[in-house]
This record gives C-alpha cells, structure tokens and sequence, in this order.
C-alpha cells in the first residue's frame, strides 16, 4: 500500500490571535509509532493518546503503521488542543478508512477518549484567522457553533464527535449551518472565568441606577468626565461613602460597543472564557478584580497565555476597589496598559502583547482608619501613615490618574434635602455623545489618551482661556504634565456639554480634579 | 429712571446718562433742567428750593418768575415760611434772576463735566438719602449711579492727619465691612478718608466718595488718581454741587451730612478735637443712623474729640471693640449671602464674581462645606459649582481641604466661626 499524506487546516490560539496550522498526516509502512513534529507544546503531544482512544472508540482502526504528523509552519510554536480534530481525521484519510473533499475546509476541536469533540478556548479567534486564509467552511465543537458563528462571512458546521465529522465530511451539504445573524444587543458582559465581574442581569450582581446614589456631585461628576473621556479616576473617601456602589453603576453608564469593538470584546471573551461564547459582546465589559488578585491574574500569563484583567477589561472599564490593598507589582504593572493600551505578556520563551484599552477607576480610602478629611470623625492613625498610605499608589501611576475626585459620607439631612440626582440613562446619554463626539474630532482617539500637540489642536483654546489655562497651572504649579492632564480633562468636560472649543470654564472645572498633592499643600497653607 | 409719573406727565425713557444730558427733547427736559439751573445757583440750598417749589408749583415755575420783572422781592418772600423768614437773601435771589435768564450756562457747566445729575424726582436718587431730613434736590455722580444705593452702605471717616495705626484701622475696617458686602462711604479727604477708599478699591469692594465741592474743583487734588481709581472699580464719586461749584469752608459740613446720610452706619476711626469728622458722626445721630466710634488712648490728641464724642453722645454712640465684633454690630455677618448672592449686577461685576460665583459665595458663608452642601444650597448644577469654586479659589476666596471648601480672605467668616472641617484635619494632612 502506497503511502497517503493527508493535509487538513486546523488552527492553534497565539496570545489573542488565531494562528493557521497545517496538519500533514503521512501514514506509512514501518514499525507502527505516531509521531508529531513541529513545535508542539506538551497539550499537544499528548494528542496523540486523545486521537488513538477517540479513533477506537468512534468505532475506526488505529492503523499499526508508521504516523507522522507534521504541523506547519514549523517554525510556529503550537499549543493547545485543537489541531485534535485534524490530527484523527488525516489519520483516517491517510490510512484509507475514509475519503473526503477536505479542499477549503477547516478543522478545529479537542478529542475526547469516547471520540467526542470539545470546544476549545479561542475558538472565535481561530475561526476568523481561518476565515482569513481563505477557509470557506469550518467544522467546529457542537457546543461551540454559537461562538464560531460569531465570525463574519464563514459557514461553520457543528459536529458532536470523530463520527459526526467524518461523516459531514463525506456529505458536506447535509450538516450545513448558516450562519446566525449576529444578534445586536447583548445585555450582560458575556461568560467569563472567575473575576468578580459587575454583571448586568444576572440579579445577585444588580447593576445600580446613578439614581442610587444621593449627593456626591463632584464624584458622580468625575466618574462621569472619566467614562466620556476614557480618563483615569480615583476615588478618595471614608468606607461607607458610597465609593463602591458608584463603581457599580459603571455598566449602567457605557454606551454599547460598535461592531468592530464588540468583536474585539468577544475575542476576549472567546479566548479567557472555559465556557463557550453565545452571543456578541455588545456591552463593555466591567471587571472588578479583588485586591488579592495575582501578578498573572492581572496581567496575564499562565501555561496558556491567558488574558488577565487588564485585557478582559478591553473596551471597557477596569474598576480596583481599595487601589493601596493591590500587591506592588501588580499595581506597577498597571503602568503599561494605561500608558500604551496593551500589555506584554510573557512566559518561558513565549510572549505575547495583549490589547487593554480600558478607562481605570480606582477607589481607595484617604488613610488607613478612613477618617481623613472626613466631616463627621477624626483620624486616628499614627503621625506619617496618612502619608505613607497614598504613596503606595506610586508616582508613575499617580501621573497616569487624570482625575482625583474626593467624597465624604453624605449627611442624612443632605440625602433628604439635596436635589433628585441624574439617573444613568441621563448620563448615559451625555457619555455617549461626548464620546462620539470626540473620536470623530480625534480620529478613534479618546481625549484620555491625547497628549502634546494634538491635545492642544483639540481644545482649540483661544485668547481668554489660555490666560485662563496658564494662570492654573502656574497657581498649581503644575508640570508639562499636569498641564496636559488639565486639558485632557477640560476637552472632555467640554465635549460633554457639546462645546467645541474648550472655555474657562471648562478648565476650572478640570481644576477641581487635579491631584490631591497640591491640595494638602493648600490646606496646610491656608 | 424708566418711571414716567417721576418724571412728570409729559415722561420720557431715559437712561441714568441721560439724566445729565440737558441736549435731550426740550419740552420733557425743561423740569429737570430746570431743576439744575435752580439747585445750582448759588445760595439755594435745599431748604430755598422746597419753599420755592412749592409756591411756584414747579421748578420751571420759579425760573418763569424769576424772568419776570420784579422777581427778586418775589423770589425772596417766596422762600419764607410761615413761621419762618426768608431763606433767601436778595443777592441770593438775584443769582436766581441770573441763573433763570442764563440757563444754558449752567447744563452747559453739567455737559461739560461729564457727569450724572440725579433730582429727587428720579428713582434712581439714593434711597438712603431720600430718608433724611431735606435732602439735596440735585445730585452730581461721576461712576456708577447704582454704587449709591447698595444693599448696605458703611461711612468709615476721621481726621485728616491720622496716625499710623488709625490709617491701618480705617483700612482694616473698610476690608472687613467690603468683604461682607458693605460699600464703604467717605469724604475721599486725606487721611482715613483717604485710608478707608484705598482698602475697598484694592479689595475690590465698591466705594463713594462724597465731594465738597463741584466736580471742576477735585478736592484734594492729590486724591484725583483715588477717585479715577473708585470710578473705575464699579464706585462713585458724588456731591450736590454744580460742576462749577468750588470748595469752600461752607460746603464741607454740608457734604458731611450726604456721607452719613448714604449710610446704614458711620464710623469714626480718628478725629482730633475739632475734626470735621465729628459733624458727620453728629449728622449720623441727627439722621437717626448707627454711629461706632473708634476709641483711643487717654490723653492722645489724635483721638480727643472721638473720646469727647463718646463722652456727650451716650448711649447712642456705639464703640469698636473689635473687627469682627464691629461686623456683628453692624448686622453684616449674613450680608455676605446677600451681597454675594442677591447683588445687583454692578455690584457683582465690581466684585468681580458671575452670578453662580456669587451663590457659591454666599452659599459657602452660610457654612455649606462640601460640593453637595453647595448644590443643595445653591440649586446650581453640579458642574457650575465646581467651576465657580475654582474661579473663588483663584481670587483667593476660598481654600480646599480634601474635597471640603472654606471661606477665606475677604469671604471669610468672622474669626470666632471655627471652620468646620480644619478643626481635626489638618493636624494630620498628608503631603505627598
Ligand atoms: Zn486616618
């Protein structure tokens, strides 16, 4: 018998991104052995145990011959599962049990021992990377047809098992799905590994209306400048100041993703989730990491590359509750996604640079008792502490928050008096059109991540309000850099009340965020 | 100035410069034109012009007569009482034969000068002087007409020849009662005068000058660049004599008797045994008005005639024990909110402050703390609070302590208040 090499397309997950993979299977006389070549990681070696159970269980022969499977491009680094499906089909082809019309098809799926096929993480991703190559038709894990099917333009056949496949294989048009339509809302932030994650629906993790919260102008102003403006926001108040049910009501503010952010979210989702993907992820995600999270957790990594809060925060909003509490490093390692919008991610040989495009809002309480500052009691911490507690929210980071906003516990006779406050569809509002508005002024930029020239072309300020502008700085003392953070926050708070160029007042208002250093400063003075 | 019964049946629209513009329709003019010629001539003071007024009906009525042939006896008898001699000499009366036969000179006079003319029959005369007894018919403002008649005025006067420490007590006493909303009132002579207009115009805070004499004869010269000074800070420089009219040891006490009577209060800051300063505090008696006097060491001449003041007046002269305690005396410890938040524009515009600035102040005076106190307090957006709180902070009005704001400078409380969250606070404030 003639040797057969079988070539079938399967593809493996790199970081975020789908990588095609050529699956050679060349069955030949010899001393029977099966052997996989090409950079396989140590998931896929053991393949070959997954593909010999699956063939004999699903009712085929293992051939006693010579195996050989090669994956392509070599120099590749392949990991995972999911070339399992192609591996056992090209042995079935290769050894003449089965033949089929594999031209344009791909294959994607883990095997289990009884032959079934599994979904695998990713598998959004590598459907499109698939699509991308030119693949016309994809078979995927049944219970996954959902989340493959999220990729554009790509016919994708769910197959429950080893049989299932071979058997679509050899009548092609039979299993045939259409695509779904992409559904256009999505109400929740989609599945997700475990991670407190602020949820829309899902009742235990109510999402709060901004109407909840009574008094607390200047944060509720602030979170709101933040989300319009993609800027970075801490929140300094005593516990029970209402810092963690505003972080809450984030969902309730952000306006849905268009159709290329939600793909982006959804890749994401596709790639960290263990559970399959149902729908597009229109609602931006909001993850709520505790403060114990690890290094890897945060950042990303493990044995898979998995994305870590900072990437599944894409799109969306990352929210760090009692921001002192996070480990050093963690924190430290919150610089490069707020400076850069990604994060590198590495790993024994291997690397990867994530996206993480989120709007940091961060809480903390002003000392370790939580009293400073605070109306209503006295701080009881020791001389220094105070002092040492914000400075483990280190410089860089510091430099990286665009807005400080300080909140107190609202006075019960305020909660009864004070004006009815804005409910987050109000808000809402507002956000969405701000930000609509600058991304089309900025070119896809949020005012949060301008800077130097072009954010001194988008305020536009004339005569009056750079006097304005300069006597600020100059009274703050502020740096290049606090300049700018200054006008980053007036452009948005501009754009929010629909004004083209920025005016004093916007920048005095911008004031009133700036960074605490210089109010203690004052207070002391004063 | 837009009452048309005020201005008699004929009426007309006329803006405060109109007042003075004697170039406007003839026919609606010729009152209150009239009412110009007659006041400034000289020898008619207040007293002459309401006993002529009312025998001839109008002023224009006693200019008609004083055309006549034979108008001098007439005029003279005219200005009789019943129980009363004439208030008019026949020289007097002849300067009215003069003045009626002649008019143009005297608006010509006015329209040269550049000013103001306020009469009794606009409704922009001072309210406050409207009050006393036999007010001015008539009168002359350079600045702003509004200035004279603010929600509280403080008359802060005294001698010529202070003291340093008097001319640093006028100054402090005119910040403090300028910070709380007063206008400050004085004589803009040298010295505290002088001491008092200087605080209010560097603080910001409108003040009037009340002149002893035409606006052509500025006196004391050397204050002229004050004066510009006081017009240009949204103030007033005002007297009840004509343009032409130069100072002479007459007219200053009548001049006293306009501070006192622009104010809700007078303080005597130094005055020596015959200071002039002591009419205006006796006029301030006279016209029912609070009167505080500064006290001073025995035996100091500077303030001999204060102590002597103190002394005879009794009960109704009140003393200064303090700056704060004199801003609670005069009732202006909550005139702040009411000069921050209910100013007329003017005021605000001399105080430098936008409407929501000036709710926020005042809001901020009555003890509201925190952006939320403040929007509670001042019904305004949360965003206007915040940006007014800056624009206070920058003029030095307001201090921030994590997230809480305070009174300071001119704003602030007076010292007893305890800012509410400095107390505790501050001791253990972080720099980072
Ligand atoms: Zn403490």
């Amino acid at each position: 018998m003639p040797p057969v090499l079988a070539t079938l397309l399967s593809a493996t997950l790199h970081g975020l991104v789908g990588r095609v993979v050529r699956v050679e299977v060349d069955v030949a006389p010899g001393l029977p052995g099966f052997t996989i070549v090409g950079l396989p990681d140590a998931a896929l070696s053991e393949a070959r145990e997954r593909v010999r159970g699956a063939l004999r269980n699903a009712g085929y022969r293992h051939p006693p011959r010579r195996i050989t499977v090669n994956l392509a491009p070599a120099e590749l680094r392949k990991a995972g599962a999911s070339l399992d499906l192609a591996i056992a089909l090209g042995v079935l082809l290769g050894s003449e049990q089965m033949s089929a019309d594999i031209g344009g098809v791909g294959l994607v799926g883990e095997l289990g021992l009884g032959g079934e096929v599994r979904r695998v993480p990713g598998l959004l991703p590598m459907a499109i990377a698939l699509r991308d190559r030119g693949v016309r038709r994809v078979l995927v894990p049944q219970e996954a047809l959902a989340e493959a099917s999220l990729a554009p333009e790509l016919e994708v056949i769910g197959v429950g098992s080893l049989g299932d496949a071979a058997a679509c294989l050899r009548r092609p048009r039979a299993r045939r799905r259409a695509p779904e339509p992409l559904p256009r809302i999505g109400v929740g932030l989609g599945a997700s590994p475990a991670g407190a994650v602020a949820g829309a629906d899902d009742g235990l993790d109510r999402v709060p209306d901004l109407a909840e919260v009574r008094g607390q102008v200047a944060a509720r102003r602030g979170l709101e400048i933040a989300l319009a403006g993609g800027h970075a926001l801490l929140l300094i108040g005593p516990p029970g100041a209402g810092k963690t049910l505003l972080a809450r009501t984030i969902p309730s503010l952000l306006p849905d993703l268009d159709d290329t952010a939600a793909l982006a979210a959804t890749v994401v989702a596709s790639v960290a989730s263990e559970a399959p993907v149902t729908k597009l992820q229109r609602r931006p995600p909001v993850r709520m990491p505790h403060h114990t999270v690890s290094y890897a957790g945060m950042v990303g990594g493990g044995p898979r590359l998995t994305p870590g809060e900072v990437t599944l925060a894409d799109q969306g909003c990352l929210v760090c509750d009692e921001l002192p509490e996070f480990g050093r490093d963690v924190l430290e390692a919150l610089r490069q996604p707020l400076e850069e919008g990604s994060v590198a991610v590495v790993r024994v040989g291997r690397w990867a640079t994530f996206p993480a495009r989120f709007t940091f809002v961060a809480a903390m309480n002003p000392c370790p008792c939580g009293r400073l500052g605070s109306a209503a009691a006295a701080c009881t911490c020791p001389p220094g502490a105070p002092q040492r507690y914000l400075r483990r929210v280190s410089g860089p980071l510091r430099d990286r928050i665009d807005l400080w906003a300080a909140m107190d516990r609202v006075p019960p006779e305020l909660l009864l008096r004070g004006p009815a406050p804005e409910s987050s569809a109000v808000v809402g509002e507002r956000i969405a059109a701000a930000r609509a508005c600058q991304l089309s002024r900025n070119g896809g930029v949020p005012n949060g991540r301008l800077g130097g020239r072009a954010l001194r072309e988008a305020c536009g300020l004339d005569g009056p309000a750079v006097a304005r502008a300069v006597l600020l700085s100059e009274r703050e003392g502020l740096s290049g850099r606090g300049t700018d953070r200054l006008l980053r926050v007036a452009r948005t708070i501009a754009d929010l009340a629909g004004r083209p160029v920025v005016g004093a007042q916007d920048l005095d208002e911008a004031a009133r965020f700036r960074i605490p250093a210089d109010r203690f400063a004052l207070g002391l003075a004063g | 100035m837009l009452g048309v019964g005020r201005r008699g049946p004929l009426g007309r629209d006329a803006g405060p410069e109109a007042g003075g513009g004697a170039s406007a329709a003839p026919q609606a003019l010729e009152e209150h034109a009239a009412w110009v010629v007659l006041a400034g001539a000289r020898g008619v003071g207040p007293v002459t012009f309401e006993r002529l007024l009312a025998t001839f009906g109008s002023a224009v009525g006693v200019l008609r007569a004083a055309c006549e042939t034979g108008a001098v006896p007439r005029l003279v008898e005219a200005s009789a009482a019943p129980d009363a001699p004439p208030a008019l000499t026949a020289v007097a009366a002849a300067t009215v034969v003069e003045a009626a036969a002649e008019p143009e000179r005297a608006l010509a006079a006015v329209r040269r000068a550049g000013v103001t003319v306020l009469t009794q029959r606009d409704e922009s005369y001072p309210r406050r002087l409207r009050q006393v007894e036999l007010p001015p018919p008539v009168l002359f403002v350079r600045g702003e007409v509004a200035a004279l008649s603010p929600a509280h005025a403080v008359a802060v006067v005294g001698t010529r020849r202070p003291t340093a420490i008097g001319r640093a007590t006028a100054g402090r006493i005119a910040e403090a009662v300028g910070a709380h909303g007063a206008s400050v009132v004085s004589g803009l002579a040298y010295g505290i005068d002088a001491a008092a207009h200087h605080a209010a115009v560097r603080r910001g805070a409108p003040t009037v000058a009340v002149i002893g004499g035409g606006h052509e004869h500025l006196y004391p010269a050397g204050n002229r660049g004050l004066a510009t000074a006081i017009v240009a800070g949204g103030g007033a420089v005002v007297t009840e004599f004509a343009p032409d009219v130069a100072p002479s040891r007459g007219t200053f006490p009548r001049r006293n008797r306009i501070i006192s009577g622009l104010s809700d209060a007078t303080i005597v800051v130094e005055a020596g045994a015959r200071s002039g300063a002591l009419t205006t505090a006796a006029w301030a008696l006279e016209q029912g008005r609070a009167l505080f006097i500064v006290p001073g060491r025995l035996d100091d001449p500077a303030v001999a005639g204060s102590l002597a003041f103190l002394r005879e007046a009794g009960p109704e002269a009140r003393v200064v024990a303090g700056i704060a305690e004199l801003v609670e005396d005069l009732g202006l410890e909550d005139v702040g909110v009411a000069w921050a938040a209910a100013a007329t524009g003017d005021a605000r515009s001399a105080a430098g402050l936008g409407a929501a600035e000036a709710l926020v102040a005042g809001a901020l005076r009555r003890g509201a703390g925190s952006p939320d106190e403040l929007v509670a307090a001042t019904g305004l957006p949360g965003a206007a609070v915040l940006a007014a709180l800056t624009t206070l902070e920058l003029r030095g009005l307001v201090v921030e302590v994590l997230g809480r704001y305070q009174p300071t400078g001119r704003l602030a409380d007076c010292p007893r208040r305890l800012p509410r969250a400095m107390g505790q606070g501050a001791a253990g404030m972080p720099a980072v």
